[in-house]
């Protein structure tokens, strides 16, 4: 089938390139890999009959939240930073606690997960349908999530503020 | 019509990839990108699900969680920013007091 044939070949590519995120010493080969990764899981959404998430994924995460993530890395100028190798035998325990859990939670959703496969109705989940539904149901925390974006904005503003200009304003050094 | 259980199970393996990243390494940035992998395997989940029973209330879930990941990315990385003017490292290792 050819639907099975572009689950796996995007799976392949999901986990590999989440994997070069998590090996990889450059910050910015990372943060590259990472918006491969998450073009793979838009793929995955289109899968589950979801096209309005599979585009707000690559607008939102591929999009924004990356350019972040690389704006970030290229104004530290990190592209060339070294990771002292210290505590190894922690580093192997996260690997093999990492590794354990993986291995044991695949076992258990192979094992027990096992779910009936075709609905008998279709499911549609276009931007008209979600909207209503947001609209009707949810449009308490649709509001409550514009107020903490505005206070993740005066957040971040105030975070990288630079510690000078609050001096002249205020008259005394505040760190 | 693909299982919902094969995608669970490739959001099992990258959320233990996130895991794995988090647990592992020092860099503050690559932290920061593991714990988006991490959401993005639970928004995988959120969507399997919904599609299994039909509902669209997982759908609604992934789109507060991607406005809260958002949140969370600017407020992180200007912490990272912060951390980065006051003791030219992102190292995570080297955050170690609550003051600097």
């Amino acid at each position: 089938m050819f639907e099975y044939l572009i689950f796996f070949f995007f799976a392949a590519v999901a986990v590999i390139f989440a994997l070069v995120v998590i090996l990889h010493r450059n910050p910015v080969v990372g943060a590259l890999s990472l918006v491969v990764s998450f073009f793979a899981l838009a793929v995955m959404y289109v899968l589950l009959d979801a096209p309005f998430m599979a585009a707000l994924q690559i607008i939102v995460y591929s999009g924004a939240i990356m350019v972040l993530f690389l704006f970030v890395i290229m104004l530290l100028n990190l592209q060339h930073e070294k990771e002292p190798s210290t505590r190894p035998v922690q580093q192997w325990l996260g690997y093999l606690t990492s590794s354990a859990f993986a291995i044991s939670l695949v076992y258990y959703l192979g094992k027990y997960a096992v779910m009936s496969g075709a609905l008998p109705v279709p499911f549609i989940a276009d931007a008209r349908a979600i909207g209503r539904r947001m609209f009707e149901a949810y449009i308490f925390p649709f509001e409550a999530v514009s107020i903490l974006l505005l206070a993740a904005i005066v957040g971040a503003l105030m975070l990288t503020g630079r510690s000078e200009q609050r001096e002249n304003t205020s008259g005394e050094v505040i760190r | 019509m693909i299982p919902t259980q094969w995608f669970l199970i490739l959001s099992a393996i990258l959320f233990s990839i996130g895991v794995c990243g988090v647990l592992t390494r020092k860099n503050g940035i690559t932290i920061f990108m593991s714990i988006e992998l991490m959401v993005n395997a639970v928004n995988l989940t959120f969507i399997a699900y919904a599609r299994q029973f039909d509902q669209l209330h997982g759908l609604i879930f992934v789109f507060f969680i991607m406005a809260i990941a958002a949140a969370e990315a600017a407020v992180g990385l200007a912490i990272f920013i912060s951390m980065y003017h006051h003791k030219d490292s992102i190292d995570v290792d080297d955050a170690n007091l609550m003051h600097w």
